[in-house]
């Protein structure tokens, strides 16, 4: 379970989150909204230990993470797929699987990558190439896989279907899906809160580094003033 | 054969080069410093290789002795002058490690005295002849080892999970820590490698040479940086290339430029046109 606890994070005095609560239940998937520039990568980044907190706490299973140092994070479970990917661009897709399971046994990482394969067959076929060299589909999707290297609890996702044309973005979807099934906490931000809203059960709006709307999807779906209000735009 | 002989020349002076080089080309890969103080390391490395095989008549236990304390040295500078820095614009830590240089020359001096050292004996100097070219046992040496360190540089950086969480970190240190590879680790590992390889290079030039001086690491120092450059800054291959065709132009050079130039300039001479029509180095970063 991820608890955040008046959250401030930010870069230098610049705080790009103020005062954020969040609780994400164990096996939930959790969508982040909100415009350019909200916060939503820098609250991600935060969990991660990449942007510094300023003011308040981030726990995960019960252990505070401000003393986790960020290489041990991916040994609690948590896991990362960045905005922009930030693959390995000069390292062949196994090498870049290879790193999501860099704290893992060989055998397990034989195990993980027979998973990874079965979930996107195409990195399969590809598995020699440069990661740079891959589609922006196929990057997304080696992004995702190296972060299931990892055998995550808890995956956090930034920006999932950026760039994707409809058909990848179905298939990253269905892979969510098959994630949340097998018990996985997820917190997704997306621009195309259409989809977010259909995997997801908790749906939090950022504007400005605050949080002004959470609750269920079912709500959010069912009202889509909330949107157009927030964010300047229909679900 | 006067062709041929120059030509093992050039390698024997472009091994060390190489060795040299190397070191700074993976400190300049990880963090983008010039880490012009490796020259000093480089010196470090002959003095102590000079000290210990006096005092054991080792030579094999003094080049281990120095490749280790070397790398603890390269360790503690990355430590106390790079480390508290690494936010800063690029100059900064510049300057520092020139600072860093020019005081471990004044070391040298204080604690060894301005004339430098002599072994009492000087190791490896029967001559051996291999596939009819004929050598010292120490230029033999030099070659092999530098041939073998650069091979298990190579298999460590292309076999290993500690090379690809090497390369991870040089690409994207903060994806890397978060997929579990402790870039401080990887840092410190960089630098001791780095530097005990300038450890051997001093030493293959304490024995070539019969003498460790302050100011030994002055004329690597400029020619190693402009031989990374020359590789296309953080690329260890192009580096490598680089530094055994300079070794190579300087042994040619000395013979057929002497009345023109001396040893060091005709490498200048070759650096400068060579970097005039490739400013971009003659190999791409990757
Ligand atoms: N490295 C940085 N240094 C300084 N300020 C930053 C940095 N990164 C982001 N910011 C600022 O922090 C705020 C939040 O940015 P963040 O990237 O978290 O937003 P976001 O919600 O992810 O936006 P987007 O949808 O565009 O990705 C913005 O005002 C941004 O300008
Ligand atoms: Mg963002």
């Amino acid at each position: 379970m991820l608890v955040l606890e008046n959250l401030s994070c930010g870069y230098g005095p610049f705080r790009a989150v103020q005062s954020l609560n969040l609780k994400l239940e164990e096996g939930s998937v959790n969508a982040l909204i909100g415009a350019n520039g909200a916060g939503k990568s820098s609250t991600l980044m935060s969990i991660a230990g990449h942007v510094k907190i300023q003011e308040g706490k981030v726990f995960y299973k019960n252990n505070e993470l401000n003393q986790i140092a960020v290489h041990n994070r991916i040994r609690l479970g948590i896991a990362l797929v960045p905005e922009g990917r930030r693959l390995f661009p000069d390292l062949s897709v196994e090498e870049n699987l290879k790193i999501g399971a860099y704290h893992k046994s060989k055998q397990r990482y034989s195990t993980n990558i027979e998973r990874v394969f079965e979930l996107f067959p195409r990195l399969k076929d590809r598995i020699e190439q440069l990661a740079g060299s891959l589609s922006g589909g196929e990057q997304q999707m080696l992004a995702i896989g190296r972060a299931l290297m990892a055998e995550p609890s808890l995956l956090l996702i930034d920006e999932l279907s950026l760039g994707l044309m409809p058909k990848i973005i179905d298939q990253c979807y269905e892979v969510i899906q098959e994630l949340k099934k097998q018990g996985m906490t997820l917190l997704i931000v997306e621009q195309n809160t259409k989809k977010a809203l259909e995997v997801s059960e908790q749906v939090l709006i950022l504007e400005s580094g605050r949080k002004v709307w959470e609750g269920k999807a079912e709500d959010a779906k069912n009202n889509p003033e909330i949107f157009e209000a927030y964010l300047g735009l229909s679900s | 054969m006067l062709f041929l002989d120059l030509l093992i020349q050039g390698l024997l002076q472009g091994s060390i080069y190489g060795l040299i080089a190397v070191g700074l080309t993976l400190v300049y890969g990880l963090l983008r410093i010039l880490h012009v103080a490796h020259a000093g390391l480089f010196t470090l490395g002959g003095y102590i290789c000079v000290i210990v095989t006096n005092q054991t008549s080792s030579f094999l236990l003094a080049v281990l002795t120095s490749m280790i304390l070397v790398g603890l040295a390269g360790m503690i500078i990355y430590r106390i002058c790079y480390q508290p820095i690494l936010d800063q614009p690029p100059f900064v830590p510049l300057i520092a490690s020139i600072g860093l240089f020019i005081a471990m020359e004044e070391l040298f001096r204080i604690f060894f005295g301005a004339y430098g050292l002599s072994f009492t004996e000087l190791p490896l100097q029967e001559p051996l002849a291999l596939m009819q070219i004929n050598l010292k046992q120490a230029e033999w040496i030099t070659i092999a080892s530098s041939v073998g360190f650069v091979a298990m540089l190579a298999f460590l950086a292309n076999r290993t999970k500690l090379g690809l969480a090497w390369k991870a970190t040089v690409t994207d240190p903060e994806i890397a820590s978060s997929f579990g590879v402790n870039i401080i680790q990887v840092r410190y590992l960089n630098f001791f490698i780095g530097s005990s390889l300038a450890a051997v290079s001093g030493c293959m030039m304490a024995v070539l040479n019969n003498l460790v001086e302050p100011t030994m690491g002055s004329v690597p120092s400029y020619k190693m940086l402009a031989i990374i450059v020359l590789g296309g800054l953080g690329n260890v291959r192009g580096t490598l290339i680089a530094a055994v065709l300079l070794g190579i132009i300087e042994s040619y050079g000395t013979i057929y430029l002497d009345d023109l130039l001396d040893r060091d300039s005709i490498a200048f001479v070759f650096l400068i046109i060579a970097l005039m029509i490739r400013p971009q180095g003659l190999f791409q970063r990757h």
